[in-house]
């Protein structure tokens, strides 16, 4: 390779023919060129749905598409984000965020921890922490589902069997969903927390054995810092899946029993498929839009100053 | 989209062109005419869609029907498309009244009747009963009476079903009740549970939590389930359950349940048949569900498994006397929004269906109701009896009881979300204990205000 | 995986040789082994259960075992319930997607790492942005737009709209950003335009992201549920996902079919996951771990 010790020279076209448009112009046509295939899908799919979703929601819907629809302006808006069901959505989703962010990253990183030692067939245990990445989210709600079924589910044999039955139970099914999409998720979450461990250098925890300490200090005070960005990176991500999880819900309990697991996706999904009404779906999509901006950069705010960067 | 307006502008030329010959039948409504000469006319074989949602057994038999009828003349040929459940043919119907991919037929539930009226997108077979001449009195009244709106009948009843008592008689024998005396009352339900309860069962019944039971035990109780004439005489404005049959109803399911005698399950997703599957799981000896499922039942019955069971079925325990059950399943819904030749096509095909040889067909082959009384008689029907004579009991129910307001049925427009909130309240009052009279009030109040959310959104 | 284990992060390497040693070793193995097996019991029960007879699955006691293996069930999955044709599907939609995403990806990160044009760094944050639009917000009218189009029920319509993504774009521009200047240099020098440049030198240099990539896409699409659900109505048309949720519906009574095709609906990405674990990782992981 040349060496750069003089700033490079730009490359001087190889003939004298005179060129219609400056190299600058051509330089940005094909830029626009390139990043055209890319800006067609977005305005298409992206721009244009996001601004035209807050038109729709200022109209009342009738239950047949074929008849006229009602301009209302902001009262749809208002009535909808005033009522029961909006916060009881809003309350369901936050909730089942809670449940299921923490518990993931946690036992995520636990497991990433205990196959990060060196024993003979390790190999064997962290495919097996990796496999649930291999099932999608309607093989592992089948599954569960299954399992937790009163008449022929493993659960229910093994005592827990309440009546009415966990998933249709009001103390129970947002839970029972929580546990079905931390085991979907354990796979990815072993995964990212185990790349995690992978990038600590072995000298600094080695000083620190040096050093005196044990192995839960060395935990909270090397592994733990290092791995911060890894575990910030995995709540946000995590958060706005959580946020987006529909399919879990749609197979093991239909927002019910009583709306209990009525996270904001599926009431979208229920405005727009049953009650055939395009515009409550586009208030309430923008409602879980507003949320999860809000709780993205609240966490960027708060969580990201104890992230600690090794840079 | 220019070939379907050509078309559309054409059948109204013809229609204005109909109603200045004299001689031709009355049509239901200006431009609402079954033409049948425009299958002559045209092209054939006619193509139509017919969208229906028949499973397993069911499917079998309606694709050996419709394959007979596609075979046996050349001027219609039907494809089937499986949409798989009731809820989705009608999202699917709904979605495509903006879409135009509209079915030429459909088969579509019974609590579509209000939203197939509102839709604007259906003709009425009155039009073509009254256009072809067609017989209908060897229909079951009450049959027909479900489909009439103020003299109009918009469907032609295809598969009928009304919930039936499903029972093991063994566990009624372990339990020393007797086997060929099934319950016939709340109160029996309740008394046989104990035994069976007794005898080491841990439960007696398996309790489906749908609305669509309670519906029919309003019924048989003689009282219609919402207003202005059960949703007949105008468009029905509030629910009336919230009366002594609805409190005796109410109050059994919850002392049911708190009781320990009873399990439940809900009517969607995959707990749907969980009622089922505690009767061959031996977890429970009784449970009240659809004569629709017989044919199934039969067959998985009939391979070997769950053994242990030996299957009894009876009338669905209520009242006697003051009414009857009502009319549940689906018909043939034409659809307004394709060509006159279509809509004679579709004719043709429900006429098909509808002879009293393949009604009884089509009830040997699912457990359907035969409607017509002389299906009944048919060998093919007749055989299927010596098979499985629990199959008549569906017939008898139906044609058993007066036909009244109340067994005509309730014409509801968002008649799903009646039975949502319905539904909603009784899992409540199960699952927290509510008292039975303010459940029923409770369920009252949401569904006076679905009913009144569809009502204004219609523009009623 | 880089091989067995990496340094000692819980630590408490062992000083004294012996039985204390041996049995620490036997304990870790034995908490390994047990929590290896809570987490692919599912797995291993929804294989069992799918080999039971539909009376069996109620047993109590349950079967762990099944004695009487009804290989049946999987032939009904694949041919009776169409899983074959959905597989099928939910192949071809995920690697349109896929090499739509790179496409795109490799075309407009070449742009931001080697272009200039007015209002680059608008455009990028534009790119970025359409990572924070939730997919709940733009369903009804990207519906309409389909159906408008005459998309609905169609592989165009399940793909299209996935053809591009902000966060393809930010990876495939953050690996260009790490071609070294000289080789820019150098290809310019020998006449090669920007075309060439990017298809001969730059891309191919890029590769290990291009994998990561594809992964990503191929493994998100695969995933897809409530798009499918609303787009396709067909029956030729359904994705494994959606069609394993029409199996269960109309298989209610015979769950060991249910149970095989969940099986059948896993097993494409197991094999993926045992032969590609490496690249799997690496496409999981892009973005999230610095350096």
């Amino acid at each position: 390779m040349t060496a750069t010790t003089t700033p490079p020279i730009p490359p001087t076209p190889t003939t004298a023919r005179p060129r219609r448009f400056s190299r600058r112009v051509r330089e940005a046509g094909l830029g626009y060129a390139l990043v055209l295939p890319s800006l067609l899908v977005f305005g298409t799919f992206i721009f244009y749905p996001f601004g035209k979703n807050f038109y729709l929601g200022f109209y009342r819907n009738p239950p047949f598409p074929n008849l006229p629809r009602k301009y209302v302006g902001f009262e749809q808006y208002s009535d909808i984000l005033t009522s029961h069901d909006f916060y009881n959505s809003v309350k369901v989703t936050v909730l089942f965020a809670l449940y299921v962010v923490p518990v993931g990253i946690g036992l995520g990183l636990a497991l990433a921890v205990l196959a990060h030692q060196r024993l003979r067939g390790i190999a064997i245990y962290r495919t097996i922490f990796s496999s649930s990445v291999a099932t999608s989210v309607a093989v592992a709600s089948v599954i569960f589902g299954t399992l937790m079924n009163p008449r022929v589910g493993l659960l229910p044999w093994l005592g827990l069997d309440p009546q009415p039955p966990i998933l249709q139970n009001t103390s129970w099914a947002l839970v029972a969903v929580s546990v079905t999409t931390v085991w979907q998720n354990l796979g990815l979450s072993f995964i990212l927390m185990s790349s995690g461990l992978q990038s600590i250098p072995d000298d600094l925890l080695e000083a620190a054995e040096v050093d005196g300490a044990g192995p839960w200090a060395r935990f909270r005070s090397v592994t733990l810092p290092l791995l911060s960005p890894t575990i910030f990176f995995a709540v946000v991500v995590g958060t706005i899946f959580a946020f987006q999880s529909f399919g879990q819900i749609d197979l093991l309990t239909e927002g019910g029993p009583l709306k209990k697991t009525n996270v904001l996706t599926y009431f979208i999904f229920t405005e727009l498929r049953e009650r055939n009404d395009p515009g409550a779906a586009a208030v309430l999509a923008i409602a879980l839009f507003g949320i999860t901006l809000l709780l993205t950069v609240v966490q960027m705010r708060v969580l990201e100053r104890r992230v600690f960067y090794a840079r | 989209m220019r070939t379907r307006l050509l078309v559309v502008g054409l059948a109204a030329a013809l229609a204005v062109a109909a109603l200045a010959v004299p001689g031709g039948a009355a049509p239901t409504r200006a431009g609402e005419k079954c033409q049948l000469k425009a299958l002559d006319k045209a092209d054939k074989p006619v193509e139509i869609t017919f969208w229906h949602s028949m499973t397993r057994a069911n499917e079998e038999t309606l694709i050996r029907l419709t394959d007979a009828f596609n075979a046996s003349q050349s001027d219609v040929k039907v494809t089937l498309v499986n949409q798989t459940s009731y809820e989705d043919t009608v999202e699917k119907f709904r979605n495509a009244l903006a879409t135009g991919d509209l079915p030429d037929v459909a088969q579509l539930p019974e609590t579509f009747l209000q939203q197939a009226i509102d839709s604007q997108a259906i003709l009425p077979v009155q039009a073509c009963v009254d256009a072809d001449d067609y017989d209908l009195s060897d229909y079951l009244p009450r049959v027909i009476d479900y489909y009439t709106v103020k003299d109009t009948l918009w469907a032609l009843p295809f598969n009928v079903s009304n919930p039936v008592l499903y029972y093991d008689k063994n566990a009624f024998i372990a339990a020393g009740l007797d086997p060929e005396q099934p319950p016939e009352t709340l109160d029996d339900v309740r008394a046989a549970s104990e035994a069976i309860k007794a005898s080491g069962y841990p439960a007696g019944f398996a309790l489906k939590i749908d609305s669509a039971f309670f519906e029919h035990f309003l019924a048989k109780s003689g009282k219609p389930y919402v207003n202005n004439g059960n949703g007949r005489k105008q468009r029905a404005t509030e629910v009336q359950f919230d009366n002594k049959a609805g409190r005796e109803y109410f109050t059994w399911m919850s002392e049911m349940v708190a009781d320990g005698l009873a399990v439940t399950n809900a009517r969607t997703g995959a707990a749907a048949i969980d009622n089922y599957l505690a009767i061959g799981n031996s977890q429970a000896a009784m449970t009240v569900d659809s004569i629709a499922g017989l044919g199934t039942i039969a067959q998985v019955l009939g391979s070997g498994q769950f053994s242990h069971v030996d299957l009894g079925v009876a009338p669905m325990p209520g009242p006697v006397g003051k009414g009857g059950v009502l009319v549940g399943g689906a018909a043939f819904y034409i659809t307004k929004e394709t060509s006159p030749e279509k809509q004679a096509a579709a004719w043709e095909y429900a006429k098909f269906m509808s002879t009293p040889e393949n009604v009884a067909e089509w009830a040997a082959g699912t457990g359907y109701i035969p409607i017509r009384e002389s299906s009944v008689e048919m060998p093919v029907f007749q055989q299927r009896l010596a098979e499985i004579p629990e199959f008549i009991i569906g017939y008898d129910q139906l044609k058993e009881g007066k036909s009244n307001l109340a067994t005509a049925g309730p014409v509801i427009g968002d008649y799903l979300g009646v039975r949502s909130a319905v539904d909603e309240e009784v899992t409540r009052m199960l699952s927290e204990g509510t008292k039975p009279k303010a459940a029923l009030q409770a369920a009252r109040k949401s569904s006076d205000a679905v009913i009144q959310d569809y009502n204004g959104r219609v523009g009623g | 995986m880089p091989g067995d284990g990496g340094p000692d992060v819980m630590g408490d390497r062992p000083r004294r040789e012996g039985a204390a040693r041996r049995w620490k070793l036997v304990g870790r193995y034995v908490l390994i082994t047990v929590l290896a097996f809570i987490v692919i019991f599912p797995i291993y029960i929804t294989i069992v259960n799918s080999l039971l007879q539909p009376d069996q699955l109620g047993a109590r006691p349950p079967r762990f075992f099944p004695t009487d293996p009804q290989w049946h069930t999987y032939g009904d999955a694949w041919d009776g319930a169409h899983l074959g044709l959905y597989l099928r599907n939910s192949f071809i939609v995920p690697g349109i997607i896929t090499v739509g995403q790179v496409v795109t990806a490799v075309l407009a990160g070449y742009a931001f790492a080697f272009l200039e044009f007015p209002l680059k760094r608008t455009l990028f944050v534009a790119f970025l942005a359409t990572l924070m639009v939730p997919f709940e917000i733009t369903i009804v009218t990207n519906l309409q737009t389909m159906d408008s189009l005459g998309w609905l029920d169609t592989y165009q319509g399940l793909a299209v709209p996935f053809l591009a993504t902000g966060f393809g774009a930010f990876l495939l521009r953050q690996a260009f950003l790490q071609v070294p200047r000289d080789l820019q240099d150098a290809a310019a020098m020998d006449g090669y335009g920007h075309l060439r440049f990017m298809m001969r030198v730059a891309v191919p240099l890029v590769r290990p992201a291009v994998a990561a990539l594809s992964v990503f896409a191929f493994l998100s699409a695969w995933n897809q549920y409530l798009w499918p659900l609303l787009v396709t109505e067909d029956d030729r048309l359904r994705t494994v996902q959606i069609g394993l949720k029409q199996l269960r519906q109309t298989s209610l009574d015979q769950v060991n079919v249910t149970f095989a095709g969940a099986i059948i609906a896993a097993v494409p990405l197991l094999i993926l996951l045992i032969f590609f674990q490496k690249q799997l990782v690496r496409g999981l992981t892009a973005g999230a771990v610095k350096g």
